[in-house]
């Protein structure tokens, strides 16, 4: 009988502890708690849509509108940041060093860098990859439309490879004129020495904001060449911390999916339409616990920042200077490839 | 053994000691720089060799006399460039050697004006570095009008930033590097029958010139009219023969800049000539025309080819400025292909052989030619 109480007492010790190891928390998560600052990586200058520096010396851009969603997340507060400024060589060590809790730069996943490097990688959040940008006088608005024609491109990189390897294989005759000085190569397209300009859509579409002089006489053709997945890369070993930057991500998404904006989300959260969205912002508990958050993160994150469309319209898309279409970047319903895991 | 003797013998053991020490020190430089780059480059894990030669390349480049596709192998690409270096390197030669000659002449001529223009021209070009040149003049040919804008010479010649358009003989581009070759036989064929300067040119030129007909006559493709003009289609000119922007831009920079160097030569050369000859020529009452060609110049000559020849080397080294524009020369090929197979010290070997052998060959050329020109009776 003893023996049965103390086995039963064992159990019950047991059990007690199970609800303390599925909330563990993220080691990471606890250290920003404790310093009361989410460190997140910058660019030393601007890296265009991303990570840039306005103006006012304040950051701002699709990877620093995510790390502000990710700090309320987290803090409640989407300022209560730092933007340590890195350059692409230097972000790695950072994050290895701890000088920053995670990496959301423009970062491809690769294998490399998933394995040798000691890393892991969130969901991805924008795929860009290579694309034409053509004088708009032309009429075109796809690569097949270029036969005959030039096209630009820099030289020795994986660019100039993807570009000839695709007009190859759709079987358009074209010149290749590529240059080993990007300046020189920006020069020639802007002097119309080719009819079109082959490179990653983010930058063509920033190239096309900053340094033409009329930005509606150019435009980026349909055609994908190749998409590389960006996603948030963190330091191998804390996979909660990853689960809390997956599902930052995804709330903001299904956000968009269910039509939550930053305007209405306090209207939504008080008559959530569906048991979805009030899981989501938190009108009923569940979404808070699992992750070892507040139930209201994902409500507080919204105010903050918006869902993704608003997130992305606002530093790449339309309301932003680049004008950059979403293409593959939009939600799986709206043609795009960006979907979020079922929120149960 | 005599006092003298055993000197000699002395002197003879240091030489060959010197000698076989100075060999004996070149082999270990040598063989030790192959084998630290071999471990460096295994240490680093990379592969060397010339397996990578066979590989397909996938990029694309502006410039070929031949037929290209992005599945070629590194080694054709590579001979593309090195047609492309030849091709740029001769015309470069022929025209520099020709302004050079005209405006070397000018810079001794009596008339003031012309002396002027010639010197000054001579002083502009000579003393502002090629690539600035080069990348001036490639900046103001691409901010010409596009190809729908283009300007033309009664609709058969035009000029646009995509490059000039010539009407051609319909001839294959095979057919034209043959024809080329052909040419540049004969004009060799003509200095070997020691032909008269003038007669000779004027052979050399109606002749090329008749050859081309006869060949685009004879091998044009079935159907092709015998002159092919161009015509703007789509986005771009068919027809004819297009000299593209970069092509146009090497030739013109490379011709200004080196016309300049020979007309120096040239003019070092006519002074060198004394000046009792030109006045016996005159005293003869030949005319001005028959004292160049038949005085001054066959005397000239003598001075003028050897520097002549260091600069048709120069020449084409200075092909290798393609890569400031875009154009695909054997350097520009070789670069590309360093970036995108890794593979350095092969390609970097393949660059320095093919110069050497080039101008290798000029040197041997110009000495041949030195030779036949000396004067027997000296």
């Amino acid at each position: 009988m003893i023996k049965k109480m103390t086995l039963s007492g064992v159990a019950a010790a047991a059990l007690s502890l199970l609800p303390a190891i599925a909330m563990a928390e993220s080691p990471t998560v606890q250290q920003i708690k404790e310093r009361g600052t989410l460190l997140c990586s910058g660019h030393n200058g601007s890296y265009f849509g991303f990570v840039e520096v306005n103006d006012k010396n304040e950051w701002k851009g699709l990877d620093i509108d995510l790390c502000r969603a990710l700090t309320t997340a987290i803090l409640g507060d989407p300022d209560a940041n730092q933007i340590v400024p890195l350059s692409w060589a230097q972000r790695f060590p950072a994050l290895q060093s701890g000088d920053v809790d995670l990496i959301i730069k423009a970062t491809g996943w690769t294998m490399g860098r998933d394995t040798e490097l000691g890393l892991q990688f969130s969901l991805p959040y924008f795929f860009g990859g290579t694309q034409f940008m053509a004088h708009g006088e032309l009429g075109i608005t796809e690569a097949k439309d270029l036969d005959g024609g030039t096209i630009c491109v820099e030289a020795g990189t994986t660019i100039e490879r993807i570009a000839a390897n695709y007009l190859s294989t759709i079987g358009v005759e074209h010149t290749m004129v590529s240059y080993e000085s990007a300046a020189e190569l920006r020069a020639a397209y802007v002097a119309n020495r080719c009819d079109a300009f082959a490179g990653w859509g983010p930058n063509l579409a920033v190239l096309r904001a900053t340094e033409i002089d009329n930005p509606d006489a150019h435009v980026i053709l349909s055609d994908q060449l190749s998409s590389e997945p960006i996603s948030a890369a963190m330091r191998q070993g804390d996979e909660e911390f990853v689960d809390v930057v997956n599902w930052m991500l995804a709330a903001m998404l299904i956000a968009e999916e269910e039509g939550i904006t930053s305007a209405n989300v306090e209207e939504m959260a008080a008559n959530p339409p569906n048991p979805r969205v009030a899981r989501l912002l938190g009108s009923e508990p569940g979404m808070g616990e699992r992750l070892g958050l507040r139930d209201t993160w994902a409500r507080e994150m919204i105010a903050a920042v918006g869902n993704f469309a608003e997130v992305y319209d606002r530093n790449l898309g339309a309301e932003s200077p680049y004008n950059l279409d979403r293409g593959l970047n939009n939600l799986w319903s709206h043609g795009g490839v960006l979907y979020a895991p079922i929120l149960d | 053994m005599s006092k003298a003797d055993e000197l000699r013998l002395k002197a003879k053991r240091r030489k060959i000691l010197i000698q076989t020490g100075l060999i004996g020190l070149s082999i270990v430089v040598i063989f030790g720089a192959v084998v630290t780059a071999r471990t460096n480059l295994q240490s680093l894990g990379l592969t060397s060799g010339f397996g990578f030669l066979a590989r397909s390349t996938g990029w694309d480049y502006s410039f070929s006399l031949v037929p290209k596709t992005i599945m070629d192998p590194y080694s054709q690409t590579l001979f593309v460039g090195f047609l492309n270096t030849l091709f740029v390197g001769f015309i470069a030669i022929f025209l520099t050697t020709l302004f050079g000659f005209i405006i070397g002449t000018a810079r001794d001529a009596s008339n003031i004006a012309i002396k002027t223009a010639a010197t000054v021209y001579v002083q502009i070009f000579r003393n502002i570095p090629l690539i600035l040149q080069l990348v001036f003049l490639y900046s103001v040919l691409i901010n010409m009008p596009g190809p729908r804008q283009a300007m033309s010479i009664a609709d058969t010649v035009f000029l646009s930033n995509r490059g000039l358009m010539l009407p051609g003989l319909s001839v294959t581009p095979g057919v034209a590097v043959a024809l080329l070759l052909v040419s540049l036989a004969f004009g060799v064929f003509l200095i070997w029958r020691k032909s008269d300067l003038l007669r000779g040119l004027l052979t050399w030129g109606i002749g090329s010139i008749l050859m081309c007909v006869i060949a685009a006559i004879a091998v044009r493709p079935e159907g092709a009219s015998l002159v092919s003009v161009p015509e703007l289609k789509g986005l771009r000119f068919r027809g004819g023969i297009t000299i593209p922007i970069e092509l146009l831009g090497m030739i013109v920079a490379i011709t200004l800049y080196g016309s300049a160097y020979i007309a120096e030569v040239v003019r070092g050369g006519l002074a060198q000539v004394p000046k009792g000859l030109t006045e016996a020529g005159q005293a003869l009452g030949l005319t001005k025309g028959a004292i160049w060609s038949r005085i001054k110049m066959p005397m000239a000559l003598r001075s003028i080819i050897p520097p002549l020849g260091n600069q048709w080397i120069f020449m084409m080294k200075a092909t290798t400025i393609g890569v400031a524009i875009g154009f695909s020369d054997l350097f520009y090929i070789v670069s590309i292909s360093i970036t995108q197979s890794g593979q350095t010290l092969e390609l970097i070997a393949i660059l320095a052989g093919a110069f050497l052998l080039v101008n290798g060959g000029l040197a041997i050329f110009t000495n041949w030619l030195n030779a036949r020109m000396k004067l027997k009776a000296h």
